[in-house]
């Protein structure tokens, strides 16, 4: 969502009593959920702060993850369910973090801003019947802008908290919601809530984003309607998906020939990324599977410079994907034209035939776009600075030793918030930081009784 | 049929799975079939049976209609079946009357070939599971104590990190090597990537690090050879080798006739090491030598006791050691490949050395007059199976990131080596991933030439004429010629195999291997570090391949979930174990002896005389009891008898669809 | 016979937790397709299986059964695991021969964790062999549920 109000801006809103925590996990993806889990079990009390409407991160949205094709949501509810229902852990979801300030070792004073929903969290009950009164149709983030939803809408099946929640940026108050509602909890007038913690550890987990495809603009993403990415092409993809066949946008035809443009965004200087995303090539010959079994008929092929399955099964699945017949292409595309039809004209440099400039036709492109750093969350750390590598990504000083260590003690970072990487790497870590922070804490407590006497939980 | 005794009240859910069922299986069918099974109040179809708002829907059936049982067909239960106990929990039922079918992996994912088929057998599997539910009881689970402790195998990076943490979380540990030293393989290593810092120095920091903690007990020439006990109560059997050498007085040099004449196993081979093994390098720990027995003849033992008479003990016995502990961290590394005789020149030509030897050369300053090194990858991955015979089809991961690293230090040592240095990288793909792509870069930007080559057209080593040469068809150029390379060294790049003195390990731990031949993790994404034996966990290379910074993860990984068990003041287990009914006892005592636990005891019950009775904290729940008593009055809670067969007739019941 | 031509066996897969279940779970996730004509029964460990267990199987509609073995990984018994489940099988072929049922019908088979495709070639075999001995005769009176006589 789009609203980025500021502290200041609402002055007048209600300032909550400040509560304790043990530690604040920012960020509700698969990582952060890990780690709040894992704290949560060993005893500590924790606050999972989450941007998003629901937690659930990226991964809920994929269709199936790589290399076992097991089917995502599957893995990420549960994972959702048990964090929102664990006893130890408070979740704020639809909020940020706007301050951090560390006034000693143990001690940050965080202030977080809770966006409105202007629907009474606590008293909806997601019947969703204000969605199906509300008359405004917009394009669905949820599902990469390929359907659309409502101004009055619930963020998606599975969301965790499933509450409903008011766009307001596109409703035009016309009350149709409230009238449909049944337990009156649709209220325009809702205020942001700032929410006052002391906690005495942070937890990173805040994710990256997408690399935005338009930045190429060679390859006219957002112009030519049949170029798509390959996160649309995950929501194509899955069980949750807006459309029940695969479909090009601009005319509805069922695609014969589609092509993967890797490195898109990734291992490019011009676009200041010059590191390789780690999950693009896994990804698009996971989609390439699964397309296969949805279109049996169309050619797929993939267009790589190296193809990169290096974790536990990558390359078994890949070999695997070479022998279903996926074409595997080593070149460069150069750039995308579009012919009148739809369809769409790669020209690349054809590596293993001494680089000769070649040319192809498909009716899909999917750009695989690389991860980059998320959103800057140096700057919620208003006494000490948050050391990150010259692309973005949080960077620990002693990598070699504690990889999960940031410059501010007490503070950890964990998943994608450090560096690309994929759906296992980024659990490990969540379950690293999390051991991090509780060995933070219980030093601090040694440190401070200066005996054996046992510290912990508090 | 008696008035009063009614069947349970049940609620039956079968899961869409999104497609994954429904796709395959007619869902509604199913739902339909198990709606006229006796007992069954509701039967519902759900898009997806683990989700907040179905679980919710399933606590207020529960309230609403007064139901006793829910039983929800879907998933395997390796992945929800806990999901579903605790939504039982949560609706105020006894959490282990749940019961679970498996209508996906075991149904609609297997018979995508077959529609009638799987709905078929999905409604098999759904009356079954109604049946065994109909029959459950509730129980309790059985309450242990728990070993404060954690017992951590392996002495490399990825246990000391491991040993560390927990130490810092106020948990005792014991850190167990086999190898007279600590450091393991990243000791060896002459430069380490991303952070370009030196192998030894790495480990020798974590190693200053756990020294420090008074919480780690460490044991090096310490072999794992048995582990007793579960999760929360683990007792392991750890035999400790003799050092021989036990005061830190001893000398430092060797005295000239120790030298000895065995390949050095920390030099892969390119030193030579006698009985006396010194401290690989500088903050090794033990800082004390020890002695190889079975490498000192008698007049090496006599030249020992005259170079450092009361600082050995040339008496030393081989001690067995019990370590009680809550979990177990299994971080017992890897070993590289190892070529064979042969494969592109290795031990047919001393100037063919693996990526692992290389380190060695830089470190031991053995590099002279080198100016063209061709560096051939993906030597021992990525194979190709072609007969029974096993093969490593998986890629190594770190060789590629590790070959680019030591090249960009090899091109900073230009001069040492004689001035004019050209590297020639033969790949097959280059998988510097992530932000290891910044070391392939720089290396583009080097006296590096990169050759791709193909797997059905490896390259070729050979020395005629006293001149190493590699020929490779490149596959860049459109030349049809190969190229005729001239070397002064050829580099396999090896990468990392299961290590084989690890062999008896997943049977002293049960944990299974997967097709790779590493441990094997339960699920790689929701539990990437468990294994199929809980309260055990593997950390690092064990795994599969892995980088330091990785290893380091997946060991903090490791002892987040030890120490979630080491914290517990006491664990509760499930509460399926044997159980005696003494008026059915004929006390065979054939129970007593097919049991491997010794759970079962004697006692004097009041009326019945002698009986059989389970010790529910020891016994496991296997069943191999249940199989050898006469007159079935042994059986296992939440699996009677009578259960097994009522799922049996709801198994081979004839299904109308 | 006629009726062998459209014969489809129903087998019995007792599968023990541990180790033959997830393997199982791995034919189905690596779809790798074996006769649906199975169902499986998950017990911990195939060192429990009672001989009359069997029986009644093959006199409740199933025209096999399949014991899917922990083999030497079982976490319960070790190596040992293998030569007592093969003794309660064969105790159990005794049975079945006292009770004039083809010993045939019943067939043990090592399925480890990761053993998806031994699995299936072992169901598909048994199957075929079924198909050689024909339907297994059903009981005179089948039941409409179980314990309806409770």
């Amino acid at each position: 969502m789009n609203i980025e109000p500021s502290i200041h801006e609402f002055g007048g809103s209600k300032e909550l009593p400040e509560e304790r925590h043990d530690v604040m996990v920012v960020g509700g993806g698969i990582c952060g959920m890990q780690a709040a889990l894992d704290m949560g079990d060993m005893g500590f009390k924790v606050l999972l702060v989450e941007k998003e409407p629901s937690i659930g991160g990226v991964m809920y949205k994929l269709s199936k993850t790589f290399p076992t094709l097991d089917c995502s949501s599957c893995i990420s509810t549960p994972r959702m369910a048990s964090t929102a229902h664990h006893k130890n852990i408070t979740m704020l979801t639809y909020s940020e973090v706007k301050e951090a300030i560390k006034e000693g070792e143990g001690n940050f004073r965080v202030r977080i801003l809770e966006k409105p929903r202007y629907v009474d969290s606590a008293a909806c009950t997601a019947c969703s019947l204000c969605e199906k009164a509300c008359p405004v149709i917009v394009p669905s983030e949820y599902d990469g802008n390929l359907s659309g939803r409502k101004a009055a809408f619930i963020p998606f099946d599975t969301a965790l908290p499933k509450v409903a929640m008011i766009d307001l940026d596109n409703c035009i108050y016309c009350g149709a919601c409230e009238r449909a509602c049944p337990v009156g909890c649709i209220d325009f007038l809702q205020t942001p809530k700032l929410h006052t913690a002391r906690v005495r550890s942070v937890i990173l987990a805040t994710g990256f984003r997408l690399f935005d495809a338009k930045l190429k603009p060679t390859y006219h993403y957002g112009e030519y309607p049949n170029v798509i990415t390959s996160m649309q092409m995950e929501r194509y993809l899955s069980p949750t998906r807006p459309t029940h066949a695969i479909v090009r946008p601009s005319d509805g035809k069922e695609p014969g020939s589609i092509a993967y443009v890797l490195c898109v965004g990734s291992r490019d200087d011009t676009v200041k990324n010059p590191y390789c995303s780690q999950v693009c090539c896994m990804y698009s010959i996971k989609q390439a599977q699964l397309l296969m079994g949805a279109l049996p008929l169309a050619d797929i092929a993939i267009y790589y410079i190296d193809i990169r399955a290096f974790g536990k099964g990558f390359e078994e699945f890949y070999v695997q994907t070479k022998a279903m017949g996926v074409n595997f292409v080593k070149g460069k595309i150069a750039k995308i034209e579009q012919q009148e039809n739809g369809d769409l004209t790669l020209f690349y440099e054809d590596i293993e035939n001494g680089g000769r400039l070649s040319k192809s036709s498909h009716d899909l492109v999917v750009l695989a776009v690389g991860i980059m750093p998320g959103k800057d969350v140096a700057g919620i750390f208003k006494n000490d600075e948050l050391k990150l590598d010259p692309i973005g990504w949080i960077k620990s000083p002693d990598e070699a030793g504690s990889p999960m260590v940031t410059s501010i003690r007490g503070v950890f970072a964990a998943g994608t918030a450090i560096g690309p990487k994929d759906i296992p790497d980024s659990a490990v870590e969540g379950s690293g930081a999390a051991i991090d922070a509780v060995a933070y804490l219980w030093t601090l407590d040694r440190e401070r009784t200066g005996a054996e006497k046992k510290g912990g939980p508090s | 049929m008696t008035e009063d005794k009614r069947w349970p009240r049940l609620g039956f859910y079968v899961c869409h799975c999104g497609g994954n069922i429904s796709d395959y299986v007619d869902v509604v069918k199913v739902r339909d079939a198990l709606a006229e099974e006796p007992g069954v109040v509701v039967a519902r179809d759900v898009m997806f049976a683990c989700s907040d708002s179905s679980q919710n829907e399933m606590i207020a059936d529960i309230k609403n209609l007064k139901l006793d049982r829910i039983v929800v067909a879907s998933c395997t239960p390796r992945l929800h079946e806990i999901t579903f106990r605790n939504v039982a929990d949560r609706g105020g039922l006894n959490r282990y009357t749940y019961y679970h079918a498996n209508i996906r992996e075991q149904t609609s994912w297997a018979h995508r070939d077959d529609k009638e088929g799987a709905t078929v057998k999905a409604i098999r599997h759904s009356r079954a599971a109604v049946a065994y539910a109909r029959l459950s009881e509730p129980l309790e689970s059985i309450k242990a104590p728990v070993t404060p402790s954690v017992l951590v195998v392996g002495g490399g990076i990825a246990g000391i990190r491991a040993a560390i943490d927990l130490a810092d979380a106020g948990i005792a540990v014991h850190l167990i090597e086999r190898e007279p030293f600590l450091g393991g393989r990243t000791a060896q290593l002459t430069n380490s990537y991303p952070q370009d810092s030196k192998g030894s120095e790495v480990a020798a920091r974590l190693i200053a690090e756990a020294r420090k903690r008074d919480g780690i007990a460490i044991y090096t020439n310490a072999e794992l050879v048995g582990l007793d006990g579960y999760i929360g109560n683990f007792e392991a059997r750890v035999k400790l080798n003799p050092r021989y050498f036990k005061s830190s007085q001893a000398k430092t040099s060797l005295p000239e006739q120790l030298g000895g004449e065995a390949p050095s196993k920390f030099d892969y081979g390119l030193s030579k090491e006698g009985p006396v093994l010194m401290p690989p390098f500088s903050g090794a720990y033990p800082e004390l030598p020890s002695l190889n027995m079975e490498a000192c003849s008698e007049d090496c033992a006599r030249s020992i006791s005259q170079a450092y008479g009361d600082a050995v003990d040339l008496h030393q016995k081989s001690e067995s050691l019990t370590i009680r502990a809550g979990a177990v961290i299994a971080a017992a590394g890897f070993d590289p490949y190892e070529p064979k005789e042969g494969e592109f020149g290795y031990r047919t030509h001393p100037k063919v050395v693996t990526l692992q030897q290389l380190h060695r050369l830089v470190e031991l300053k053995m590099l002279k007059d080198v100016h063209n090194i061709a560096f051939i990858y993906c030597v021992g991955s990525r194979q190709v199976k072609t007969g029974d015979e096993d093969v490593n089809e998986y890629c190594s991961r770190y060789c590629c990131n590790a070959a680019m690293s030591i090249s960009l230090v090899l091109l900073r040592m230009r001069e040492e080596l004689g001035g004019d240095l050209r590297l020639y990288h033969l790949y097959r793909d280059i998988r510097t991933y992530g932000r290891n792509e910044v070391l392939y870069e720089e290396a583009l930007k080097k006296e590096v030439v990169f050759i791709k080559y193909s797997e059905e057209d490896p390259p070729a080593v050979s020395a005629a004429g006293g001149r190493l040469t590699v020929t490779v068809k490149d596959l860049l150029t459109v030349l049809d010629d190969k190229l005729e390379i001239p070397v002064d060294m050829v580099v396999l790049v090896t990468g990392m195999v299961p290590k084989q003195s690890n062999d008896a390990l997943p049977q002293i731990l049960r944990v299974p291997k997967g097709a790779d031949r590493f441990l094997l993790e339960v699920h790689p994404k929701l539990k990437p570090v468990e294994t199929a034996m809980a309260g055990v966990f593997i950390a690092g290379t064990c795994q599969g391949p892995k980088d330091v910074r990785e290893t380091l993860a997946s060991a903090q990984a490791a002892s987040s979930k030890a120490a979630g068990i080491a914290l517990m003041t006491q664990l509760e287990l499930d509460p399926f174990v044997a159980s005696v009914d003494p008026k059915m006892c004929n006390l065979t005592k054939a129970c007593a002896a097919e049991c491997e636990y010794g759970a079962i005891e004697f006692k004097e019950f009041p009326g019945l005389g002698e009986k059989a009775w389970v010790n529910g904290a020891r016994c496991k729940g296997c069943g191999a009891c249940v199989a050898v008593c006469p007159t079935g009055a042994i059986q296992l809670k939440g699996l009677s008898n009578e259960q097994l067969k009522a799922q049996i007739e709801a198994l081979g019941r004839k299904v109308e669809i | 016979m006629v009726m062998a031509q459209q014969f489809e066996p129903l087998i019995l897969v007792l599968s023990n937790t541990p180790a033959s279940d997830p393997g199982i779970d791995f034919a189905g996730s690596r779809h790798i397709h074996y006769p649906a004509m199975t169902a499986i029964l998950r017990i911990p460990c195939s060192a429990m299986i009672r001989p009359d267990v069997i029986l009644y199987a093959l006199t409740h509609g199933f025209d096999g059964v399949c014991a899917a073995g922990d083999g030497p990984e079982c976490p319960y018994l070790g190596a040992d695991c293998v030569t007592r489940t093969a003794k309660r099988i064969s105790e159990a072929q005794n049975l079945l021969k006292e009770k004039g049922i083809d010993p045939g019908r019943l067939r043990m088979s090592g399925v480890c964790s990761v053993c998806g495709e031994a699995f299936a070639k072992c169901v598909r075999n048994f199957s075929n062999d079924l198909k050689k001995l024909g339907p297994q005769p059903k009981p005179d009176k089948p039941k409409s549920g179980a314990g309806a006589d409770r």
